[in-house]
């Protein structure tokens, strides 16, 4: 190991002594010197000057010193390092453009990579989250239901492959703590070995007892630690909070950021009041596998499982067969084609900014032949200008590649911050070392090699011809062609992103506007913790919310629009069997009369309620006109009645059919049943009060939020808009759009310059053809029309053949897209036009410059 | 053709530092001194030059250089000649000497040939 020790000292005193050393001995020859002046007579001014002046140029000593104290390595890296700089500094245009293409390649790569990984890639934050399942009943024909509550009780006593079965119920509380305010909070409702399946335990306290998790158990919470923090002080004495009238023990505290599917505030033992129909379907329900036990062997025995349970119970249930899907697979499944786009995005731009680099660096590399053949012609040894071109180029590396760093930890935090509540796990995100260091090296890869194209050039050619002629020669056709289809890469790249971001965009827009059958813009939404509050309290909250100014109308509602879910239930007519063979689904809803005309949905047929459809007057409903064609079709459904499972002591009268409310996730139209507010007491708390406002929503929600404060400190509310609700709902589709419109304005901007990057040398380089064009007498006109015809060639086919691509590409988008096809024309003539725009703009600069050359100072060649 | 009164001749003054180097170790000032006072001021050297001249000569074996102590108990660099560097020093004298010998011969017949 003692060459490893002589090897760092050798390097060390390279570094670090050295040059000290040698300014010690230096000074020290100065002072001997000047004392040998004084002594024979000098002033110590006029000797100390003498000195300096026998000794020499101090600076110029130094260096050879240094350059002859071997490791000529090493001392002419550190010359090379200036030498690259001052070569990146007086070329400012190819450096500034080299660095921001680096950096916006690097970046956008490493936080679309960083959004896959996290979300993708690496493991759920539970231990062994590998080995987490969740179980889904599947009907006769293959849908996917939500388990019921018997089901996932034989499940867990009766199925084998699991080490532990656990099921939740979502829902939203209102929750008195400690500080005496009164929030809605989001309540997971969790079975008995639900954080032993996931193997979390509380910070503080402990989790529920299997006594506490069942019926007639006693009120227990367990909160999450934000919760603990901001409403309990963090106090480890936990007391109790209030909910609703009820006072509930919290027996723990989860740990910081421990989350399951999505945030919750408050985790309640759901088995105190269990559902006791098998075609309730209303849990999620998760396992961990049993140790030894594969995925496909948990399928084979929860197939054979469900055979039993469906032959045993026959049509009281509607499980024939269970889904048994990896947690992950599970949580991210949804999401995998948005993420999928995300990546093709990102990895466009950094092939867009790779051929970027690739073009500046070939026309920077041909205007510095000369330059290089004069430091070859001077002696310059051709390994030593190698050297010294990779030198430059790793400069340029490892400051792009910094920018680049800094870029992609910023892009990605933003997403972090903007996509915690539209996807799941984006809230852990960080930018991962791995990741970051492999775009990273991709970039510096490609800087590197395409750097070395002058120097083999340089090995290639003879340098007296490039001495010669190269300055003033155009640029050989071959590599005109290379550049050519370079930039046509580039803008077929940012053709196929900028299609692709158009339709989302689109799509997003057809969502919003006219995929919903009703009219979200102008409404604002109130979700009321009405808990036990009489009704006429509620009503005087809703009268003072009509009388705020520029309010047109005030619903209440049982549920948000395009939330059904758990709510679904059967409906069916007065002849059919209550238990099976069920005509429909629908969900359900209890509105208050003008429901309808504040969300502006169309009554199609019949009428809306009315204030006579009142407690004890006939049970009546609105239906949408899928319900009427599965249970009468044919005829009229006006005066016909039906039964639904949510009321079954009711019959209920049909009085009107409202337009679908389509559900934005395109599962088709979806059956929805209506019942008046008033009719069904039950339904009446916790409301959800539509406002509708005439203009400035925003102005307006503000308002009513300060009048709720101010009015009802008894009901505590939530206000929003229902375009940011619908919106939120359209998230996943937002994300890819908003990525895939950054991807697309930033393959666009780097089309740009790298059109004006080639076009800017080009000109430079036929300087002396223009000069004597313009000599023979072409107009700047013309010169100009010249440059610019080269560019719009090159920029058109790019365009078609990104346009072509587009065809071909865009059909992986059909399920992320609705209401648009993917040929939908307006997206393909705007990425058309924008594109020859920015080519245009690009090559606008540069052909100006052409049009202005001084033939004189052209023709004499070295301008 | 003008000459500078120090110039040298080529090759000749890493010879002249070995030589003065052979007379006992010596720092950089210590060996530019010695050149010019043992030249009786004819070799007027920049003094600066000896610096990557005996960078030149370490490399090549011919001196080491230690830190040590000086007279007036300053810390200063000083040059020893190794015994690669005598040999070296004892074939450049003899180099010298032949080449100034042919050189002298040559002048002298030229006086009375011409």
């Amino acid at each position: 190991m003692s060459w490893i020790h002589a090897m760092r000292e050798r390097v060390t005193n390279l570094v670090l002594g050295r040059h000290a050393e040698l300014d010690e001995e230096i000074s020290y020859h100065l002072e001997l010197e000047t004392q040998r002046q004084i002594a024979g007579g000098a002033d110590p001014e006029t000797a100390r000057r003498t000195a300096l002046a026998r000794f020499g140029d101090r600076r110029r000593i130094t260096d050879a010193t240094l350059r002859a104290r071997g490791d000529r390595l090493m001392e002419g890296g550190a010359q090379d390092l200036r030498w690259s700089l001052r070569s990146l500094r007086n070329s400012p245009g190819f450096t500034a453009l080299a660095l921001f293409t680096l950096a916006l390649g690097i970046g956008a790569t490493t936080a679309a990579f960083t959004v896959l990984d996290t979300v993708l890639l690496q493991p759920l934050p539970y231990p062994e989250s590998d080995r987490l399942v969740v179980i889904q009943e599947l009907t006769k024909d293959k849908r996917t239901l939500f388990p019921s509550y018997p089901n996932f009780d034989d499940w867990r006593t009766k199925a084998n492959a699991f080490a532990h079965v656990a099921s939740i119920t979502e829902r939203v509380d209102r929750v008195t703590a400690s500080d005496g305010e009164t929030v809605r909070v989001a309540d997971l409702g969790v079975s008995r070995d639900f954080f032993e399946t996931l193997r979390v335990r509380p910070i503080l306290g402990r989790t529920f007892t299997a006594d506490e998790n069942r019926l007639g158990g006693a009120r227990v919470v367990m909160v999450s630690y934000e919760f603990w923090k901001t409403h309990m002080g963090g106090s480890t004495t936990l007391g109790t909070v209030r909910m609703g009238r009820d006072p509930a023990t919290v027996v723990g505290v989860l740990p910081a950021g421990f989350d399951f599917l999505r945030h919750h505030d408050l985790y309640s033992p759901h088995e105190r009041g269990p559902g006791t129909v098998r075609t309730a379907h209303y849990l999620t329900v998760m396992a961990r596998l049993a140790p030894h036990t594969t995925l496909a062997s948990a399928r084979a025995n929860m197939t054979g499982l469900s055979r039993q349970l469906a032959s045993a119970y026959g049509t009281d249930t509607q499980a024939e067969d269970a889904l048994v899907t990896p947690l992950r697979d599970h949580v991210v499944g949804k999401y995998r084609l948005v993420l999928d786009v995300v990546f093709g995005g990102a990895t466009l731009v950094l092939l867009v900014a790779c051929s970027n680099l690739v073009s500046a660096q070939l026309a920077r590399g041909i205007a510095r032949g000369r330059e290089i053949a004069v430091r070859a012609a001077l002696g310059a040894s051709r390994a030593r200008l190698v050297r010294q071109l990779l030198v430059e180029s790793a400069v340029l590396a490892v400051a792009g590649a910094v920018l680049g760093a800094a870029l992609g930890i910023g892009i990605t935090r933003v997403i972090s911050r903007v996509g915690a509540d539209l996807m799941p796990r984006l809230a852990e995100m960080t930018v991962n070392v791995r990741l970051l260091s492999f775009s990273v090296g991709i970039s510096v890869l490609v800087t590197l090699l395409i750097g070395l194209y002058p120097a083999l050039r340089l090995a290639r050619g003879n340098s007296a011809s490039t001495l010669r002629g190269a300055s003033r020669s155009t640029a050989p056709m071959v590599r005109a062609r290379v550049w050519h289809a370079l930039v046509g890469f580039e803008v077929a790249m940012a053709v196929l992103l900028l299609v692709a971001s158009t339709l989302l965009v689109r799509t997003l827009d057809n969502i919003l506007n006219s995929g919903v059958g009703f009219e979200i813009h102008g409404v604002i939404t109130a979700a009321l913790s009405t808990g036990d509050t009489p009704q006429s309290r509620i009503e005087q909250i809703e009268s003072s919310l009509n009388a705020i100014p520029g309010v047109s109308g005030v619903a209440l509602a049982s549920n948000y629009p395009l939330e059904w879910g758990n709510m679904s239930a059967p409906v069916l007519r007065p002849t059919d069997p209550e238990d099976h063979d069920w005509p429909a689904f629908a969900g359900f809803r209890a509105v208050t009369p003008n429901y309808f005309a504040v969300l502006r949905q169309p009554i199609v047929q019949g009428r809306a309620f009315d204030a006579s459809d009142r407690k004890g007057s006939p049970y009546v409903a609105v239906i949408t006109p899928g319900i009427a064609q599965a249970l009468w079709p044919g005829e009229d459904p006006i005066g016909k009645q039906l039964r639904s499972n949510q009321d079954v002591d009711h019959l209920l009268t049909i009085v009107g059919v409202v337009s679908e409310a389509r559900n934005w996730s395109m599962a088709g139209p979806q059956n929805e049943l209506y019942v008046p507010a008033a009719q069904h007491e039950n339904w009446q708390s916790d409301p959800i009060a539509f406002i509708r406002v005439d203009r400035d929503t925003r102005g307006a929600a503000a308002s009513i939020e300060r009048l709720l404060r101010a009015n009802a400190r008894d009901i505590p509310a939530k206000v929003a808009l229902l375009d940011d609700r619908v919106a939120a709902t359209a998230a996943s589709r937002r994300f890819a759009m908003v990525a895939m419109l950054a991807f697309g304005g930033i393959a666009l901007l780097l089309a740009a310059v790298g059109i004006y990057g080639v076009l800017a040398y080009s000109v430079t380089s036929r300087q002396m053809e223009i000069g004597v064009r313009m000599a023979l007498g072409a107009t700047a006109v013309s010169i100009l029309r010249r440059s610019l015809g080269g560019a719009a060639a090159m920029a058109c086919a790019g365009v078609v053949a990104g346009l072509l691509a587009s065809l071909a590409a865009t059909r992986s988008l059909r399920s992320l897209l609705y209401g648009v096809t993917p040929f939908e024309p307006v997206a393909y003539v705007a990425a058309a036009t924008l594109l020859l725009g920015a080519a245009l703009f690009g090559a606008y600069v540069p052909a100006r410059r052409a049009s202005r050359v001084d033939p004189a100072i052209a023709i004499r060649g070295d301008a | 053709m003008a000459r500078d009164p120090g110039e040298l001749l080529p090759g000749t003054f890493e010879m002249l530092i070995l030589k003065s180097l052979s007379l006992g170790a010596m720092h950089g000032w210590g060996v530019a001194e010695r050149i010019e006072r043992l030249s009786g001021g004819v070799c007027a050297i920049q003094q600066g030059a000896v610096y990557p001249a005996l960078q030149r000569l370490l490399r090549r074996g011919w001196v080491t250089a230690e830190w040590s102590a000086t007279e007036s108990n300053r810390r200063a660099r000083y040059y020893k000649l190794t015994a690669a560097g005598r040999r070296q020093l004892d074939a450049e004298v003899a180099w010298w000497k032949r080449t100034i010998g042919g050189v002298d011969r040559v002048l002298r017949a030229a006086a009375q040939e011409a």
